[in-house]
């Protein structure tokens, strides 16, 4: 039998009569008892060696243990000096008690206060009276020391133990004990004789370019045991989650958006047929920021946006019985949806006036003045998709959404007929949690309206959608606190923990 | 969005189908709409519903909308109404700023406590939506038999006069008070006045409704003692002040269509308007014209005119079948498909447009009744330049190792500027003008970040106890007051990124730099520079193809204890498009 070099003289050294210690073998082979107990264990795992392990405990002293084991505890040397000075049989200031110790700094404080609880006597108004019965000899702690210094500590109380191990004077420690046999196995490769295989640790360039590679045979590793923690990169799961959104809705033939995210109130509401005086347009709900109006907004699109406000659209429209002013709607703000951008599309600003057939979408940045709590965040992704084209219904619509969301594994979508003032019919989508499956609300739709429409130039149909991310995000993960995603409260642990979904 | 209280028994009561259990009432609300959202203390199901029915802001609006979503009524609906005897005198002395009046007198009503809260519940939700917190519209409801409305030996019906007062011009006793007021006492001293103050303390006179004794309401404020009602009226007045006339006399009917459907009897009052008598309530239908084609085309179905009818009967309205003129949207004539001249009630406040009556038709249809399809129309899909640039950049920093982040774009200034030892209005990275939030909330929202190295700089604070090396990139937005352009706001796209770890040093930080520049090819160079955020020596600006686009280097001392930081952190920050 042919075996590493160590192994062999493991083997050699072990008994089949006699248990011998990792560190005994060690002693003998002249080994590191790291390599003894590799050695060990590949050896037990051929059959040729039976180990057995036992958990022992050790007591260390530590730095400040030795020194009172040599030394002596304060409070006994503080009883000492006490006797010395007669507080057996008067008190004693206990200045002079503690000069006369020679304790110093920290030590003062843990010879008072051991002192009165082992009653080597009392201090009452600073000064000290010694109990003449005490007995210092006899003392558990002193002599616990003293036995484990000299490494005899078996016999040692438990409660001792744990009085010293409070005071920080000892260290304890578990660690296995393991002894080896050898096996009938063992007895009898090692009486047909045992070879050493010549092996190498690491394959080298000179190995390679030698072509001694051949000859020699490779140490194996314990393949089992834990290797080193790293971490890679990653991107961050709230842009996954996006960039999957994106990669189905690319796929699905949708065109991706961009714009500005502080921009005019026309842009952001006016275009969609928000009166002004709408509850979601004042200064609690967006933010406003502190700069003079947007100037440059095509002049007659405004007016056609002002006219459908004031008179409606089309033969039978009515308008809203609401003020509309042209200051309101150059004022800037940051967006509250990014249906800002749909706008800017549809009227041709963007890019150029756009014929139907057409679908975009963007998965960009929102900022609504919610309260912070675990689920609303100041600002936060909406995905936002609209599909173009000249004859859609309800139908086209709720077809759309089945099949994005069936891309997330939510299906038996359900349409809940809802208001916005932009879209008409409008629906709330409702899907079942993957998980859980509660019926929860997954985001909103409609077909845009005329009075949205037709002031942008637009003349056929235009259904539209938006979506929190973060809450898809949520619905996916399972998260409870948005905040430890995104934004600089973010863990990076759970970061850099969280299992990738794909 | 508008949430109602109702009881179920008591909208079973008011639908008439007690066989309904109350998951049955919930489905069949859903259609409508209205989603149960959790009940009250009192068992009552909360509705939250979107702000346009606001007709179903009491339970009696809904169970009106259930019994003809049920099929148990059709058609339109408008209650009689017996002559005016009242009227409600416009003073001159009205405030310009409130002109507008409405009202009705309401008899024969019988209020028990459920009918009481729901007509008080019914007032505040009206307030809080169609009145604009009671800025456009507020209600007044009286107990009319505490009103004086004859002159003595005078001509003509009782009358009472809406009329402006002097802030200390008389005194009332308001409800909820023991003492008598003057107005600005009231929005000084009374904790409702304090509440809807700012909504008259400009006037130079404040709206004042009186009566033959005196005072008896200060809207759109508080009502009168005198007038309040309890479950023992059994005759109100109903007054509406505010902005606009169409607006309260909408607010007017809404209230007029729950009270009738108690068993109240609606007597009109007429408003004389110095230039012009109006009768309220305003209960006229209006009409609009909804073609035949225009409903196939939003549902995505074909329909027979008389199922067409039937459904806009069953939504509360009557359509009157005629023949059509209009051509389909392919141009083609469809003298065959009709068009409908729809009949509204007057308690409808959300048409504005045809289509708001298709979408009632789809919704006694039921949508969720259609069969979903996907749109047969080809498009191309395909990402922005912008965002394609900013995932290629985040592969690679990934690539070296960075943990990618996602912070806020809103920060503080002290975040943004102070704790990174950089001032507002320099030409250092991140020293570009603050574009600031007009009115904050939160002190910790202030502004758009000039720069993300703030933000990164905050995450590292946040995370001391985790395990270390933390190298973090983000690629975001950072933005900049410019009054150039259109916006005001500069907006661009930054790289950020920070190594803490106990040896980081500026080659570190260099290194992967130039590894990002070399995956776009980019020509990178870096001279010396000052940055206040960084160790004097150790930081360098970024010259990107020529053009200075950022800083590297290792952050100063400073700005690590500043952030309770204890090793050191090299970091480099560029704009995204110097990597185009």
């Amino acid at each position: 039998m042919q075996l590493p070099e160590s192994q062999v003289a493991v083997l050699n050294a072990a008994s089949a009569t006699e248990e011998q210690t990792i560190e005994r073998l060690a002693e003998v082979t002249d080994l590191e008892p790291e390599t003894v107990t590799g050695a060990v264990f590949d050896l037990r795992d051929d059959g040729l060696l039976a180990v057995e392990e036992r958990v022992e405990e050790t007591v260390e002293l530590t730095e400040e243990g030795e020194l009172y084991a040599d030394d002596a505890l304060p409070e006994l040397r503080l009883y000492d000096a006490a006797v010395e000075l007669g507080a057996d049989e008067a008190a004693v200031p206990m200045g002079q008690v503690v000069g006369a110790s020679g304790l110093e700094g920290p030590r003062v404080d843990i010879a008072l206060s051991n002192f009165a609880r082992k009653g080597y006597g009392s201090i009452d108004d600073g000064e000290v009276v010694a109990d003449a019965d005490a007995d210092p000899e006899a003392d558990a702690e002193a002599r616990a020391l003293e036995a484990i210094a000299a490494g005899d500590d078996v016999d040692v109380e438990p409660a001792t133990l744990d009085r010293l191990e409070s005071r920080g004077l000892v260290v304890r420690d578990e660690h296995t004990v393991r002894s080896v046999t050898l096996t009938d196995a063992g007895v009898t490769a090692l009486m047909e004789g045992v070879e050493v295989a010549e092996t190498v640790d690491r394959l080298t360039p000179e190995l390679l370019t030698s072509g001694e590679w051949r000859d020699v045979e490779f140490t194996e590793y314990n393949v089992e045991a834990d290797a080193p923690e790293i971490r890679g990169g990653r991107t961050h799961i709230l842009r996954q989650t996006a960039d999957r959104v994106k990669d189905v809705l690319v796929g699905m033939g949708f065109e991706e958006m961009e714009g500005p995210h502080a921009d005019a109130e026309f842009w952001i509401n006016d275009c969609l047929f928000m009166p002004q005086d709408h509850p979601a347009r004042t200064h609690w709900d967006q933010f406003a920021l502190d700069v003079p109006p947007m100037e440059d907004i095509p002049d007659e699109l405004l007016e056609r946006v002002a006219d459908a406000h004031r008179n409606g659209v089309g033969a039978d429209g009515d308008g809203y019985r609401s003020p509309w002013t042209e200051e309101v709607a150059r004022e800037i703000d940051l967006r509250g949806h990014t249906t800002s951008l749909s706008m800017r599309y549809l009227s041709g600003f963007a890019q150029g006036e756009l014929d139907p057939p057409q679908r975009f979408f963007s998965v960009e940045k929102v900022y609504r003045n919610d309260t912070l709590d675990p689920t609303h965040l100041l600002e936060f992704f909406q995905i936002e998709g609209w599909v173009m084209a000249e004859d859609l219904s309800v139908r086209d619509l709720m077809g759309t959404f089945e099949e994005f969301y069936n891309q997330f594994g939510i299906t038996d979508l359900q349409f809940k007929p809802h208001y916005n003032p932009y879209t008409e019919p409008s629906f709330e989508l409702f899907g079942h949690h993957p998980e859980t499956g509660e019926l929860i609300e997954i985001g909103n739709s409609g077909m845009f309206r005329e009075e949205v429409l037709r002031p942008l130039g637009v003349d056929c149909d235009v259904m539209a959608w938006g979506l929190a991310l973060e809450r898809l995000l949520m619905l996916i993960y399972g998260f409870e606190d948005i905040r430890d995603v995104h934004g600089t409260l973010c863990d990076l642990e759970l970061l850099r923990e969280t299992e990738v979904l794909h | 969005m508008p949430v109602v209280d109702v009881d179920p028994d008591e909208l079973r009561r008011l639908t008439g189908h007690e066989e309904k259990d109350d998951d049955e009432l919930k489905e069949d609300l859903f259609a409508l709409g209205l989603e149960y959202e959790g009940e009250t203390e009192a068992g009552e199901m909360q509705l939250e519903f979107g702000p346009d029915r606001l007709d179903r802001l009491s339970v009696e609006g809904v169970a009106r909308s259930l019994r003809y979503q049920y099929g148990d009524d059709r058609g339109v609906y408008v209650p009689d109404t017996n002559d005016a005897d009242w009227t409600i005198a416009v003073d001159e002395s009205v405030p310009d700023e409130r002109p507008y009046v409405t009202g009705a007198v309401v008899r024969g009503v019988d209020l028990d406590d459920d009918a009481l809260d729901s007509l008080i519940q019914l007032q505040e939700k009206l307030h809080a939506t169609m009145g604009r917190k009671r800025a456009k519209g507020a209600i007044g409801i009286h107990d009319l038999t505490m009103l004086k409305g004859e002159v003595p030996g005078g001509e003509g019906g009782p009358t009472i006069t809406y009329r402006g007062v002097a802030p200390d011009g008389d005194r009332f006793v308001p409800l909820d008070a023991d003492a008598e007021m003057t107005p600005a006492d009231v929005l000084e001293d009374h904790p409702t006045g304090r509440t809807y103050a700012s909504l008259v303390e400009e006037y130079d006179r404040y709206p004042a409704i009186y009566d033959e004794i005196g005072l008896f309401s200060f809207p759109p404020v508080i009502n009168g003692r005198r007038t309040e009602v309890s479950t023992g009226s059994r005759e109100l007045f109903v007054e509406l002040t505010g902005t606009d006339q169409w607006t309260i006399d909408r607010m007017c009917n809404i209230v007029c269509y729950a009270l009738d459907a108690r068993g109240a009897t609606i007597e009109r009052v007429d408003v004389d308007y110095p230039d012009g008598t109006l009768s309220r309530p305003d209960f006229d239908v209006e009409e609009k014209t909804v073609d035949h084609a225009q409903i196939e085309r939003m549902l995505g179905v074909d329909l027979d005119p008389e199922t067409a009818v039937d459904l806009f009967e069953r939504s509360g309205l009557d359509a009157e079948s005629e023949a059509s003129e209009t051509p389909r949207k392919d141009g083609e004539a469809v003298d065959d498909a009709p068009a409908y001249e729809v009949s509204i009630p007057p308690y409808r406040v959300d048409v504005l447009h045809p289509y708001d009556l298709v979408d009632d038709v789809g919704r006694a249809y039921g949508f969720n009744e259609l069969d979903p399809r996907y749109p047969d129309v080809a498009t191309v899909g395909g990402r922005h330049d912008r965002s394609k640039l900013e995932d290629a950049a985040r592969r690679s920093l990934v690539g070296l190792g960075f943990e990618d982040l996602l912070n806020f774009h809103m920060i503080s200034e002290e975040e943004n500027y102070d704790r990174m030892r950089v001032e507002p209005g320099t030409d250092a990275v991140g020293g570009g003008d603050p574009v600031t939030i007009t009115e904050p909330y939160s002190e910790d929202y202030t502004m758009l970040r000039t720069w993300a190295l703030p933000s990164l700089m905050m995450v590292l604070e946040n995370n001391t106890h985790r395990a270390y090396p933390q190298d973090l990139a983000e690629i975001g937005l950072a933005a900049e007051r410019d009054d150039d352009e259109n916006t005001r706001v500069a907006e661009h796209r930054t790289v950020a990124a920070v190594l803490a770890r106990h040896d980081a040093t500026y080659e570190d930080a260099k290194a992967r730099l130039a590894a990002l520049c070399a995956d776009f090819d980019a020509d990178l160079r870096t001279p010396r520079t000052d940055h206040p955020a960084f160790i004097g020596g150790r930081v360098a600006e970024v010259v990107v193809d020529g053009d200075a686009v950022g800083v590297v280097g290792e952050l100063h001392p400073e700005v690590l204890v500043e952030h309770d930081l204890e090793l050191p952190v090299a970091a480099f920050e560029l704009r995204l498009d110097a990597l185009k």
